[in-house]
């Protein structure tokens, strides 16, 4: 019953419930690999256009899943009897965040292994060990705005509109950010404010692995979208606490 | 030890005053039971003690402390009122979830044996029915082998072999300075059961105290003979039925009235005088009516 106990217990239990969905599961892991198969496979004839589209649908992927476990799950959840049920446990709610947290993670992380598997078996990719490495380490640093973007959706939405909601944030932030079409050919007003987004810092900052890039100004943007979703998260967050269990 | 405690705790929802200054307060090895009509405030109050919500006046306090601390609640087990469990849970699963949060919890084996669920350990919380879930529910609160439990409606919707299957529990867990709160509908539930009984009715607690007091305070006795029943006595409150040539007299005062039927002169025969039971107490103090 230490938080590391918990912390396993609670993760258990999510990553049971979501096995058990695969109408859900398999889905939500196939979609960006299923983008990637229409819309990237057949230009990635050349090592280095492969390499750029895998990231970008990396990306894509990471985003896809943080997006709905965390905006959708906790929509679906915040109101729901077993909610009330776990506040009458012995258990602090950074539990449930960081069980939830890890779940998206690693969802995330499976989701973008899979682009990467077939990116692997279909094109001509050329990634060293080191640059595999230097790839996970930036989707998990790149992935946290969005962590806290899918929580401001699940707080600040209610269950009916967080799937909509993600969905369009989803995919307009994904084409806008040149994850679908590389940035130089994204059309007049996407092109304009696309450096502003999250979305196209975080390709930034993967693309960078094989690129030269402009890392830190992608690392100082995604700092600011964290720091402003954490804000709006944790508003969303008291707002419900107060009105839920006032 | 003061288990939980209600000081003079006041809620309103918007201009609906829930709570109009409730005190309460549990100790060791009592079986209480909180009664009174939907709406009375019996939720409300249980929320507040169980930190689901917070009072605007008074003060609540578990085990001394505030019910919003992780350590207070590791005394404590609370069954949910609705079911709503993750349907892809299975029942053991669950069980073993809730188990990991407490120091001394009881083995999940010999929790689901004692709610009457070996059966179903293995099967997914979605597909079982109501009364079945209700008895997951009722489990789940014990699992941890807290010191206090509160049991929210815990036989509604159960079947009969069930609930009898929970007496039993409610009765052999309240030893060792163990606790149990637990609210129904069901009169009987509350008079075979319970140490202690508390009403609250319309945001106020109407009483505190044994079943036999409260039965004797607030009991109706009941008298019957073959006759005719007398013309309406004035200041004395009575409801009176005729069956099958006897009269029936549901009175707070049945003195007055068997004073009356003598003065009266009116010709009687068989005549008997009984308690009523704990139901029409019940009425009487909640202000309902047969």
């Amino acid at each position: 019953m230490n938080v590391v106990t918990l912390v396993g217990a609670h993760t258990r239990a999510m990553l049971t419930d979501l096995k058990r969905t695969p109408g859900y599961v398999i889905p939500t892991l196939a979609f960006p690999t299923m983008f990637f198969a229409i819309f990237a496979l057949p230009y990635a004839h050349t090592a280095a256009i492969a390499d750029s589209e895998m990231l970008s649908y990396m990306a894509f992927a990471i985003i896809g899943v943080t997006l709905f476990q965390f905006g959708v799950g906790i929509a679906a959840e915040r109101g729901r009897p077993w909610e009330r049920y776990l506040r009458t446990l012995p258990c602090p709610p950074a539990v449930r965040f960081v069980a939830r947290t890890g779940c998206a993670m690693a969802f995330g992380l499976a989701a973008a292994a899979l682009v990467a598997l077939v990116a692997r078996i279909f094109t001509p990719l050329d990634f060293n060990a080191l640059q595999w490495l230097q790839l996970i380490g930036y989707a998990f640093v790149g992935g946290i705005p969005f962590v806290l973007f899918g929580i401001t959706i699940g707080y600040w939405v209610s269950a009916r509109a967080a799937i909509p909601v993600a969905n369009i944030c989803y995919l307009l932030l994904s084409f806008a950010g040149g994850l679908w079409i590389p940035p130089q050919y994204l059309p007049g007003f996407a092109a304009r404010i696309s450096p502003y987004l999250p979305t196209r810092q975080f390709g930034e900052l993967l693309w960078s692995i094989k690129a030269p890039g402009h890392v830190g100004q992608a690392l100082i943007v995604l700092a600011a979208y964290t720091v402003f979703f954490a804000a709006l998260a944790s508003v969303g967050y008291r707002r419900d606490e107060r009105t839920r269990y006032a | 030890m003061t288990y939980l405690e209600l000081r003079d705790v006041r809620k309103n929802f918007g201009k609906v005053e829930a709570l109009r200054g409730v005190s309460l307060t549990i100790g060791g090895g009592e079986i209480v039971a909180l009664l009174g009509p939907n709406g009375a405030g019996k939720t409300t109050s249980l929320e507040i003690g169980l930190g689901l919500r917070s009072a605007d006046a008074g003060n609540a306090t578990l085990f001394g402390s505030s019910p919003r601390d992780v350590a207070t609640r590791r005394r404590l087990g609370v069954t949910p009122q609705h079911s709503g469990f993750p349907d892809n849970l299975q029942v053991r699963e669950v069980a073993r979830l809730v188990a990991v949060h407490y120091p001394h919890p009881a083995g999940i084996d010999a929790a689901l044996t004692a709610a009457g669920l070996e059966d179903l350990a293995k099967r997914r919380i979605g597909t079982l029915s109501g009364g079945e879930q209700r008895r997951v529910s009722v489990a789940l609160a014990f699992v941890g082998n807290p010191d206090l439990v509160v049991l929210d409606e815990p036989t509604t919707g159960v079947d009969l072999q069930a609930r009898r299957r929970l007496w039993d529990q409610i009765a052999r867990y309240a030893v060792d300075g163990r606790s149990i709160l637990f609210t129904t509908h069901y009169l009987e539930e509350a008079e075979a059961l319970a140490t202690r009984i508390v009403v609250i009715d319309r945001g106020i607690v109407k009483f505190d105290g044994a079943p036999a007091i409260l039965r004797a305070r607030f009991g109706m006795r009941r008298l019957s003979y073959v006759g005719d029943p007398l013309p309406p006595i004035p200041a004395l409150v009575a409801s009176v039925d005729r069956v099958d040539g006897r009269t029936i007299v549901t009175t707070g005062d049945t003195d007055a009235y068997v004073r009356a039927l003598i003065a009266a002169q009116e010709p009687f025969a068989e005549l008997e005088i009984g308690v009523s039971s704990l139901e029409e107490a019940f009425l009487t103090m909640t202000g309902e009516t047969t």
